[in-house]
């Protein structure tokens, strides 16, 4: 950490808004060569080596189309809508630290925007604010299957925040921290959460990633955009750079999503063996380990997007209420018992 | 200096959302400057050094009581377009009632007498407020709780009256 604050935001926050957009388009690219090779086919091969340049050329082509405005749509709601999602989630991105290093036999995170004692709410606070924007988008298009997926996504951003946020209870109740580094920290001490809380641990990791994945619309949690019901979705009004900046949002969500996840429960940058190694060393290396397990997380969820089917509108409700919510609850009280008796 | 500045106009900007709240002719963008003045006053939350409260300021009133005044918006208006006239306008009974309680206000600020500069006498940080809910205020925190669970349940009795 830089220490003067404003000066850390800068720095910082550029590398991390830098790295995260440039990731965030090269994941569209990188999700296209996935799902062809699962499929049989080769994907992109035109633009660059192995079609890398499409993203950038596809940013281009967006920002050339024609900016079409419905004639009955809310102008103002519809015009400032595509906006936030991208905000949102870069936002969600200032508290998690990407790297730390061993001092003085403690733990400190590195490479973070800001490190907010309650850093776990704001991460909550934030994604609980994802719907918004795909409301607005929704309702403001004046279009019915625009409505109808804004219906979906409000209806499941609102059940899913409450098993995500008791599978979040779980590390801050095992480590007694509610800031990312905190909770890091701990998992540093004594081992990552997936591994130190036997079973339940893991359990509520799987949690967590399956919430994170409908907060994210992604498969087998997408039917916001369910295309083969509500041809686009939210989005199905909006041309050029603004549904560009909403497919974006989709890409960088779940990218933030995954860096949460390995931060809340795979030890973030932490790995066996970086105690005694120059402070420098032990940054790069962390930053090495937070972004591989990050990216390894960000795999599986296209792995289960491009083979895996998706749920209809009332199984994906009845699955929350009548299994994630309960599961849920059962796991805190399992992790708070096992905290008071000491056996953590 | 700067605290201050930043303060006064996260303030004017809260009231003047709070004031369209209350003027946008369209519902919907009623609903949409009410988030904009609970997620503003979350940011003084913040410029006061109360993060926690804060963030459970989002999450709860912006999150969730928006979330839920949206559904009410869209269940309970049939009709179609993008505009749900607020049918609160040209009515001089609520005018008065509302005048009434602004001069009620009104009165109670300017008959205060001006109060000293307190310091905090926690910091804020999440662990003394658990500290202070789990101990010192035990039973009023569990009895909120109570309340808002006969709250919640005369809800749904409420809303499936029809179903049985």
């Amino acid at each position: 950490m830089i220490p003067n604050p404003w000066l850390n935001g800068l720095v910082v926050g550029g590398a991390v808004l830098a790295v995260l957009m440039t990731l965030g388009a090269l994941a569209s690219w990188w999700e296209r060569k996935f799902s062809a090779r699962l499929q049989g086919r080769v994907g992109t091969t035109i633009l660059g080596p192995w079609g890398i340049l499409q993203p950038f050329a596809d940013a281009a082509k967006m920002i050339q189309k024609e900016d079409l405005i419905p004639r009955d749509a809310d102008r103002v709601l519809f015009y400032i809508a595509p906006l936030f999602p991208v905000t949102l989630v870069l936002g969600l991105a200032a508290v998690i630290p990407f790297a730390g290093y061993w001092a003085d036999g403690v733990w400190h995170g590195a490479a973070m925007v800001a490190d907010v004692d309650v850093g776990v709410l704001f991460v909550l606070a934030l994604s609980g604010l994802m719907v918004f924007p795909l409301w607005m988008a929704g309702w403001a298009s004046n279009n019915k299957y625009s409505l109808l997926a804004a219906m979906r996504a409000v209806a499941q951003g609102v059940s899913y925040e409450i098993p995500m946020v008791l599978a979040a209870l779980v590390p801050v109740i095992a480590s007694g921290k509610l800031s990312v580094t905190g909770v890091i920290a701990w998992q540093a001490e004594h081992g990552w959460i997936v591994a130190r809380l036997p079973v339940v641990g893991f359990l509520a990791f799987v949690l967590f990633y399956l919430t994170s994945l409908a907060e994210a619309n992604r498969i087998p949690f997408d039917i916001p955009e369910a295309e083969s019901e509500l041809v686009g979705g939210v989005i199905t009004e909006y041309t050029g750079i603004k549904s560009g900046l909403f497919i974006l949002s989709e890409y960088l969500h779940t990218l933030v999503a995954s860096a949460v996840a390995t931060g809340m429960f795979l030890g973030g940058g932490h790995v066996p063996g970086l105690a005694g190694l120059p402070i420098w060393a032990q940054v790069v290396i962390s930053l090495a380990a937070m972004w591989f397990k990050t990216l390894a997380l960000f795999v599986s969820i296209y792995w289960i997007r491009w083979s895996w089917y998706r749920f209809r509108s009332d199984q994906l409700m009845e699955l929350c209420w009548r299994y994630l919510v309960p599961g849920g609850l059962g796991l805190v009280a399992s992790t708070a018992v096992a905290v008071s008796l000491g056996w953590v | 200096m700067l605290a201050n500045i930043a303060l006064i106009v996260l303030c004017a900007w809260t009231v003047v959302s709070a004031f369209f709240v209350v003027a946008s002719k369209n519902l919907v963008h009623g609903v949409f400057w009410l988030a904009a003045m609970l997620l503003n006053t979350a940011v003084i939350y913040i410029a006061l050094d109360a993060p926690f409260l804060a963030s459970i300021q989002v999450i709860l009133y912006t999150g969730g009581v928006i979330t839920m005044m949206l559904f009410g918006v869209m269940l309970t208006l049939r009709q179609s377009g993008t505009i749900i006239p607020n049918p609160s306008q040209h009515s001089p009974g609520r005018a008065t009632v509302a005048g009434l309680f602004g001069l009620t206000m009104l009165w109670a600020i300017w008959t205060t007498p001006e109060l000293a500069a307190m310091t905090p006498t926690t910091s804020g940080s999440a662990d003394e407020i658990g500290k202070l809910f789990l101990g010192q205020y035990m039973i009023p925190f569990e009895a909120l709780s109570v309340l808002l669970l006969a709250g919640m349940i005369g809800a749904i009795v409420l809303a499936r009256k029809g179903d049985a």
